[in-house]
């Protein structure tokens, strides 16, 4: 067994310290207006991750990743900055920076790679926004996570913490929520090669319903999580 | 590089009275000049932040507002303070970098049960806070949070003739479990034993050094 595959499965583990547990990428929002079924979750979860987590987020982390092999900070920090720009909505673009920075502080307290440890640097100093596809990345080029399992692993947890945040707020049961995540495969498996090699001027998001629904959780005054 | 800013995590159950401690120690503590922030994580609302904000801040003046943040924790409170407190962590730094004249930092941890602690990663300092009203028998039942951490504060001590609660057994528990490290009664309603606290602080967490405004 190789060493970068047990590297894999540490970043992917919810045990993992970035504080994604935290986000609900809007499902709370949307649990306050209507009571969705197994069904509607799938369909929901499907629509961020084709027209969001795999146009924008996926294809900024191929594009940092490529940069990060060759050791070209300034190529990470252009993919980091352009995902930043088309996050519309200011909770979520804040949590993302914020687990990105958790994620590569921790890396670098194990790993030596220099990529990392100047990115780390960036991020500390404001230098560049820090967002997790970016984040996540320059740490799978550090501990030689292949890029298409690295885009693999960030659609997947994407849909575990989907998952999770549905359980909690009630709206799913353990076992509906591990057969959702079965039945998540192909999609996550398509949506990771249309988009992981793509340039960086073909990033793009567009689903206005979710960005008005992640905007109304900013103004619940009642909420269990941070998006 | 400035030393980081003394950070005091207090965790306890429901109810408890983890918001009404800090907003008797912090006044205590502005009193002797010393200046602190504080972050509540609240489990389903930032009406904790709220309350403290427009009580010590909007209406007595003793901090700026914005050294009242309120932090959503997923519905998972002790998973934000101690398996991976880093969203609060980096809620502290930001903190401290806005704030580099504040002497203490003080951590509210969601209402959670009795085996919270906190992630030394986050809390330099750890105070966990019980009821009267949950029964006599809370040091005695043990837990984490009552055994480890640096000072057991057992609260709402008006009421334990009204719930059947005797002061003397928890005492002798609160010994018994917890050897030489220390514990208070308090009455945060009236402020009863704030003073004690307070005084744990400024010699446990700030060393008895001199507020910093006083330093300059």
């Amino acid at each position: 067994m190789s060493t970068e595959f047990l590297s894999m499965l540490q970043l992917a583990d919810s045990f993992f310290p970035a504080g994604t547990y935290t986000m609900s990428n809007g499902l709370e929002a949307l649990a306050k207006r209507k009571k969705a079924d197994v069904k509607e979750l799938q369909e929901l979860i499907s629509t961020h991750l084709g027209r969001q987590v795999g146009p924008a987020d996926c294809c900024a982390l191929g594009n940092a990743y490529e940069c990060a092999k060759k050791s070209n900070l300034g190529g990470i920090l252009r993919a980091d900055w352009a995902l930043y720009a088309v996050k519309l909505v200011e909770e979520v673009r804040n949590a993302s920076s914020r687990s990105g920075a958790n994620l590569v502080r921790c890396v670098a307290t194990f790993s030596d790679d220099k990529i990392l440890s100047d990115y780390n640097n960036a991020v500390s100093e404001k230098r560049t926004s820090g967002m997790y596809p970016a984040a996540l990345a320059v740490a799978c080029a550090a501990l030689r996570i292949p890029k298409r399992e690295a885009g693999t692993m960030f659609l997947y947890s994407f849909c575990v913490g989907m998952a999770g945040a549905a359980l909690r707020l009630g709206a799913i049961d353990h076992v509906a929520a591990q057969k959702m995540l079965h039945a998540l495969r192909p999609t996550i498996a398509k949506i990771v090669e249309e988009n992981v090699n793509k340039p960086l001027d073909r990033l793009w998001q567009f689903a206005p319903g979710i960005d008005v629904v992640q905007m109304e959780h900013e103004r619940l005054d009642s909420k269990m999580f941070i998006t | 590089m400035a030393k980081r800013v003394p950070r005091v995590g207090i965790g306890g159950p429901v109810g408890s009275g983890k918001t009404m401690l800090i907003e008797q120690v912090v006044p205590a503590l502005f009193s002797m000049g010393y200046k602190a922030g504080i972050i509540s994580n609240d489990v389903v609302s930032k009406e904790d932040a709220d309350r403290m904000r427009h009580n010590l801040a909007t209406e007595k003046g003793m901090l700026a507002e914005d050294l009242v943040v309120g932090l959503a924790t997923g519905g998972c409170p002790h998973t934000a303070v101690r398996e991976d407190p880093s969203m609060n962590i980096a809620e502290v730094e930001e903190m401290e970098s806005r704030h580099p004249e504040l002497d203490l930092i003080i951590i509210e941890s969601g209402g959670d049960n009795i085996t919270t602690t906190f992630s030394p990663a986050l809390a330099d300092y750890f105070i966990y806070i019980v009821d009267v009203a949950g029964g006599d028998k809370y040091p005695r039942k043990r837990g984490l949070g009552i055994e480890t951490c640096d000072l057991l504060v057992i609260n709402k001590i008006d009421l334990a003739a009204h719930v059947g609660a005797d002061l003397k057994v928890m005492e002798r528990d609160a010994r018994e479990v917890r050897g030489k490290n220390p514990f208070a009664f308090v009455n945060c309603r009236t402020g009863g034993g704030i003073d004690r606290v307070a005084g744990h602080i400024v010699r446990d967490v700030l060393f008895e050094l001199p507020p910093k405004a006083m330093v300059g």
